[in-house]
């Protein structure tokens, strides 16, 4: 099994934002999404993704609501809303200067 | 905005919480399910897929908990838990009322002298900055002093000399006669003051005003100002009195004002009216041994501590020592705050009670903590089960803590419930000054005292086995069932259970035997006089009465009520034994050599006439009684007691000697007789007589008591004696109508009080620790018995079982019985102070308790044991 990276403390709630950009998924989906997206490098744990997105679904940056999947299975997707897609914005940027400040220690060094 | 949409999706959760779990489950099954078809398609079987899915995923139970934690209310978990507790405490009724009873005794307990303690060592008095206010007293630098009161010239000296108080006053103690309107006269406890007394109290009057310097100028016309009770009894709580004309001691005297309902100061007081005394008062000129009548309180001058007043006072002690050498040599000014003036004589019973209750409240705990090991002991399956299920270890300590916390709050409410009660319907007994109106009340600090305790307790408790479940291996504990063959868990523990409560109970014990002894010796030495059949009252009569008038008017008193049928023999006296009243003297004696340093005799002064030996029943030991004529003798006649007696004349009848006062109105008296010591003359019947000196009742003893010895109980008497009284002078009242007993029994009130609680916390606290250690004993028993199985089926016969559980647990009880005693030899000095006629370490009393605790405490190691030792092996074996 490939090593799997741990991911950076506070970016699960932004890769799961980002991710809903595309279009509403499922939980399921989500991790999925993820774990393809960055080549397996990233591994979405159950423990943590569920607990995030109630915690998402609390601040309102998400909405859930039940639909049937293509196999015709109940599933409870996730899409981003307004404030959502706002809130991601911020935490890009924010991400985004301290990644910058992180390479630019590192190429001093 | 963002946040109150925040909580109201929390509360929607909240309030859907199934519908929340249902969908939480659906999701994750759906979750796994995907998970499952991934590995399928990756080539697993289906077996195999289904199993790494459950891998992956987790633990399911805590990762829904996880979830519903982020958005649930905090403290949603913790009604979670109070509810999952309270589930439990209904599955086990019996050990829930067990403990909560247990902790109520304990906690309620403790609650209740706490409330004794807060009322008086705590509070701050109901005077604005009460800590300033100071009780001047006058002290004999050797001997006895006169209850600290202070000589009227000694008091105008310190008022005129002191630096150190911003107001300084006296009271005295007076009794008057009050008519209001048509009223019949009534007898009131009075209190004399100088303008002064109000400004160093700073109460306001709840009607009308106090006293001023005006009203205290000597001949200002009468003022007087009532207290509630007063106001309400007499003047029906009339809002108009303010301005009533009154006749107090055939005088008129104007009603100035009524103070509030809670002012006791001092305590069951009626009215108070202005002394009316200047410094060139006659009082103030004499400042012989016997002029000594005033309580001088002051109020300490902003920035001056109680040491700089106290140092003042010494230095003006100083001068007046040098400046009056004949009178003022012996003497210095001393000074306790109002709070040990008021409560400091019960400090030392308050410390002792509170001690015991913390012993009583110690021992509950022992057996709750007890209660709760062993249950934590049967516990252990269903907590390892709960930490398989993915219970965090923090969690189930927070449960247990919460489980502990209930108990000892349910205790504690009951505790707290069972204190108020007792507050509402015992406060307004309680002896002496505990008794004042509003003195001993429910308020919040006692109910946070008693919550604070709960909560602590149930703290305490809670972490304890918490602790220990830390130690438990979950995969032994789930598959408990297993033959336990080695000494069970705790143990140590309980043997050291055993062990502190034998300890504590064992000093509760020997503490109450020693202050039921001194109750005991209280009641039963010889008094000196007999105090059945004796009915007492006094008569006042105001104190500018004509002499002539005085005698005459108790000459046909007591010729009317000797004469009543019933009346055995009467007698007066100047003051009643057992009342807190004193009066000194000091004489040169005729046989005895003068000492300039110190006075030659110093003795309490009381006088009588009459048939009062006779009727107290006090016997004369040598010489004669006084007659009628001994009154207006030349040479007056003196009586003096037996300690007299020892104390100046060892070995000798002292009849025709001479003692020559220090106060030239008495002069020479020469000594006709001596009678028996009597207790309690200068008030305490716990006191040593002292050398006393008695005159006969003259013209000048305005305040008598009658002491009336009757062949039938002494109340029949009551109507026939007030009918006799009011036809000699209608204007005259009778006060303090008491049976000698009713006397008597007051006056040990405050010591049967204190025996009463500790006897109870002692009986209540050995009731505990035989349950305590019956637990402890059958328990171990219980959890032991397939190994008395082995160990009889090995040929352990039934007498070697029990003697083994008998050993065990009286070798705890002997440490707790031995480390108990040295404890109780070091703490009962504390109860010194309020022993009689017994010393703190008694050996009698220590055997006796020891073995009082033995009977029970072996009783209760035997029945366990015998059950131990009735075990069928077989029976015992099977059950494996």
């Amino acid at each position: 099994m490939a090593k799997k990276s741990e991911l950076l403390p506070g970016t699960l709630d932004m890769l799961i934002l980002k991710t809903l950009t595309r279009a509403p998924l499922h939980g399921y989906g989500i991790a999925q999404s993820i774990k393809r997206l960055s080549d397996d490098v990233l591994t979405v744990e159950e423990g943590s993704l569920y607990p995030a997105l109630q915690r998402l679904l609390l601040q309102g940056w998400v909405k859930a609501e039940w639909k049937k999947t293509e196999t015709n299975r109940r599933a409870r997707y996730y899409t981003l809303t307004p404030d959502g897609r706002k809130q991601l914005g911020e935490e890009l940027s924010s991400f985004e200067q301290v990644i910058a400040a992180i390479g630019r220690v590192l190429q001093d060094a | 905005m963002h946040s109150l949409s925040r909580f109201l999706r929390r509360l929607r959760l909240f309030v859907r919480r199934e519908n929340f779990n249902r969908e939480m489950e659906e999701e994750m099954a759906f979750h796994k399910e995907e998970t499952e078809k991934e590995f399928r398609a990756d080539g697993m079987d289906a077996c195999d897929a289904r199993h790494a899915a459950n891998c992956q995923f987790g633990n399911e139970t805590r990762l829904r908990d996880e979830s519903r934690e982020t958005v649930a209310f905090w403290f949603e978990s913790f009604l979670t838990d109070c509810r999952y507790a309270m589930r439990q405490f209904m599955k086990a009724s019996g050990f829930t009322l067990t403990i909560v009873v247990t902790l109520a005794l304990g906690i309620g307990a403790t609650t209740a002298i706490f409330t004794l303690v807060y009322a008086t060592l705590l509070r701050s008095l109901p005077y604005p900055q009460a800590d300033r206010v100071v009780h001047i007293e006058d002290a004999r630098l050797q001997g006895q002093s006169t209850a600290g009161l202070v000589g009227m010239g000694r008091f105008f000296d310190i008022r005129a000399r002191s630096k150190s108080f911003a107001s300084l006053g006296f009271f005295y103690f007076d009794h008057t006669t009050l008519i209001a309107g048509n009223h019949l006269p009534v007898a009131m406890k009075a209190i004399g003051a100088s303008a002064g007394f109000w400004n160093i109290l700073g109460v306001q009057p709840m009607l009308g005003r106090t006293f001023n310097e005006q009203d205290d100028m000597p001949n200002a016309p009468g003022a007087v100002v009532l207290s509630y009770g007063t106001w309400q009894q007499i003047f029906d709580g009339d809002p108009g009195v303010i301005g009533k004309q009154v006749t107090l001691d055939q005088k008129a005297a104007t009603v100035v004002g009524v103070m509030p309902q809670g002012f006791n100061m001092p305590n069951g007081i009626d009215l108070w009216q202005p002394a009316q005394r200047d410094a060139a008062d006659l009082w103030s000129k004499n400042r012989g041994e016997n002029t000594r009548f005033i309580n001088v309180y002051g109020r300490l001058k902003p920035g001056v501590s109680l040491q700089a007043a106290q140092n003042d006072l010494h230095t003006i002690g100083e001068q007046l020592r040098r400046e009056y050498p004949a009178t003022d040599a012996g003497w210095q000014f001393s000074s306790e705050s109002l709070r040990d003036d008021l409560y400091g004589e019960l400090r030392p019973a308050l410390v002792v009670l509170l001690i015991a209750s913390g012993f009583l409240l110690l021992i509950a705990c022992v057996n709750v903590a007890n209660l709760l090991l062993s249950r934590a002991t049967s516990r252990e399956r269903e907590v390892a089960l709960r930490r398989a299920l993915g219970a965090s270890e923090a969690r189930i300590r927070l449960q247990f803590l919460i489980e502990s916390t209930m108990l000892a709050l349910f205790g504690g409410c009951a505790g707290l419930a069972a204190t108020f009660a007792l507050v509402r319907t015992v406060a307004a007994k309680l002896p002496g000054r505990l008794g004042a109106p509003g003195t001993i009340a429910m308020n919040w600090p006692v109910v946070w005292f008693a919550v604070v305790l709960a909560v602590g307790v149930g703290i305490v408790f809670g972490i304890t086995p918490a602790i220990r479940n830390r130690q438990i291996d979950l995969n032994t504990s789930l598959k408990r069932g297993e033959a336990r063959l080695s000494v069970p868990t705790g143990a140590g523990v309980r043997g050291a259970f055993i062990s502190v409560q034998v300890g504590l109970s064992v000093v509760l014990l020997i503490g109450a035997s020693l202050l039921a002894e001194s109750f005991w010796n209280l009641l039963k030495s010889p008094l000196g006089f007999q105090p059945d059949h004796l009915l007492t009252f006094s008569i006042d009569l105001p104190w500018n009465t004509d002499e002539a008038r005085v005698r005459n008017f108790y000459a046909e008193i007591q010729r009317r009520i000797a004469a009543l049928p019933g009346a055995q023999s009467v007698g007066q006296i100047s003051t009643l034994p057992i009342v807190d009243w004193h009066l000194r003297g000091n004489f040169d004696a005729d046989w005895l050599p003068r000492s300039p340093k110190r006075d030659t005799v110093n003795v309490e002064e009381r006088s009588f006439a009459w048939d009062y030996l006779a009727a107290m029943g006090t016997p004369l030991l040598a010489g004669r009684t006084f007659t009628e004529q001994d009154a207006t003798a030349d040479l007056a006649p003196v009586i003096v007691n037996q300690q007299f007696v020892r104390q100046y004349f060892p070995g000798g009848n002292p009849s025709g000697r001479h003692l020559i006062s220090d106060n030239s109105y008495i002069g020479t008296v020469e000594i006709v007789g001596v009678i028996g010591n009597v207790r309690g003359t200068a008030g305490s019947i716990a006191s040593k007589a002292g050398p006393e000196v008695y005159f006969p009742l003259d013209g000048h003893s305005v305040m008598r008591s009658f002491v009336v010895r009757s062949h039938v109980p002494p109340e029949q008497m009551m109507n026939a004696i007030r009918e006799q009284v009011h036809q000699v002078d209608p204007r005259q009242a009778i006060a303090n109508v008491r049976s000698m007993d009713d006397l008597l029994d007051k006056a040990v009130a405050q010591p049967r009080l204190n025996m009463a609680i500790v006897v109870s916390f002692a009986v209540v606290a050995l009731l505990l620790a035989c349950v305590g250690i019956y637990g402890v004993v059958a328990y171990a028993v219980a959890q032991r018995t397939q190994e008395i199985g082995v160990r009889m089926a090995l040929g352990a016969t039934r007498g070697q079982i029990s003697r083994h559980f008998i050993r065990r647990a009286l070798t705890s009880a002997m440490f707790g019985l031995f480390a108990g005693t040295v404890c109780a030899l070091l703490l009962t000095r504390l109860l010194r102070s309020q022993l009689y006629g017994v010393t703190p370490d008694d050996p009698v009393i220590y055997l006796g308790s020891i073995a009082l605790l033995l009977v029970p405490v072996v009783l209760a190691t035997l029945r366990p044991a015998l059950i131990a030792a009735s075990v069928d092996p077989v029976e015992a074996l099977r059950a494996e």
